[in-house]
């Protein structure tokens, strides 16, 4: 503290010290809380098609097609440490070649101070439900699930799954498309 | 710095003068740190924490980064130096 620049040293780095302590107990007054909540997932129209993956090996693949009926309210997540979520739905199912096969669906990142409260019908997935074989036709247990990760403003990046799944089957028939 | 002084503006505190700084600026962080933390617990808004944390900074630059002259009240008395001719009549 003798001279103008050691005080100026001094005060910045007990502020800056100051500060890290709070973000830590920032950290530690969430790290209890349980993030689980319900969401309802329905489908609405699921069929199976064989089409030529040409973002792999070109041979028929079957892909899906299925719109879902989403339901969550995820307002409830929200609090000081959440800067935002990452929000996803996923497919899980079993084929002869693979044990666990997880598929992601649609996704959706949801910043504080947006809407959380998700509903939708009907709604077209984000992405392409492929699978790398013949897997879809007739399989009978793909189970939908909601997730998603908290990014916190400070401390661990957690996964949670939405309490309530929702498990359909597909039909024995594909589906010719139109050409 | 070195301008500063040169042009007669003091930049040195008193010892007790550095002692009150430091206490003073440590007591003004720690407070505002404080009421930041419960405010943005409050509002459920870290970023009020953050700014709350960053006035208190400011507020403790201001109040003990320059020389103010309640850091200079208590100043060291030297001895005055003993001149030569007094060294030479004792011998």
């Amino acid at each position: 503290m003798h001279s103008f620049l050691s005080r100026a040293n001094a005060v910045a780095a007990y502020a800056l010290s100051v500060l890290a302590c709070l973000t830590f107990l920032c950290f530690l007054s969430t790290l209890f809380i349980d993030y689980r909540t319900e969401a309802s997932i329905n489908t609405i129209r699921t069929i199976v098609k064989s089409i030529s993956n040409y973002n792999s090996d070109r041979k028929a693949n079957d892909l899906g097609h299925i719109t879902v009926d989403l339901r969550a309210d995820l307002s409830p997540l929200f609090n000081w440490n959440v800067k935002q979520l990452f929000v996803y739905l996923y497919a899980e199912y079993e084929t002869s070649s693979n044990s666990l096969n997880q598929v992601i669906l649609w996704d959706k990142i949801i910043r504080r101070g947006e809407n959380a409260n998700l509903n939708f019908k009907n709604m077209n997935l984000k992405y392409y439900f492929w699978d790398d074989g013949n897997g879809l036709k007739g399989n009978k247990n793909i189970t939908l699930t909601l997730s998603w990760n908290i990014i916190p403003n400070a401390g661990c990046l957690s996964h949670v799954n939405a309490v309530g799944q929702h498990s359909f089957s597909f039909p024995d028939e594909y589906t010719i498309a139109k050409q | 710095m070195n301008f500063l002084t040169s042009l007669g503006i003091p930049l040195h505190m008193d010892f007790d003068g550095q002692r009150r700084a430091e206490y003073l600026a440590r007591f003004i962080i720690t407070l505002f740190g404080i009421i930041g933390f419960i405010w943005g617990y409050y509002k459920q808004q870290f970023s009020l924490t953050v700014y709350t944390c960053g006035f208190g900074f400011t507020l403790a630059v201001l109040f003990t980064l320059p020389p103010w002259p309640m850091y200079r009240r208590k100043p060291l008395h030297w001895q005055k130096p003993k001149s030569d001719t007094d060294q030479k009549k004792k011998k």
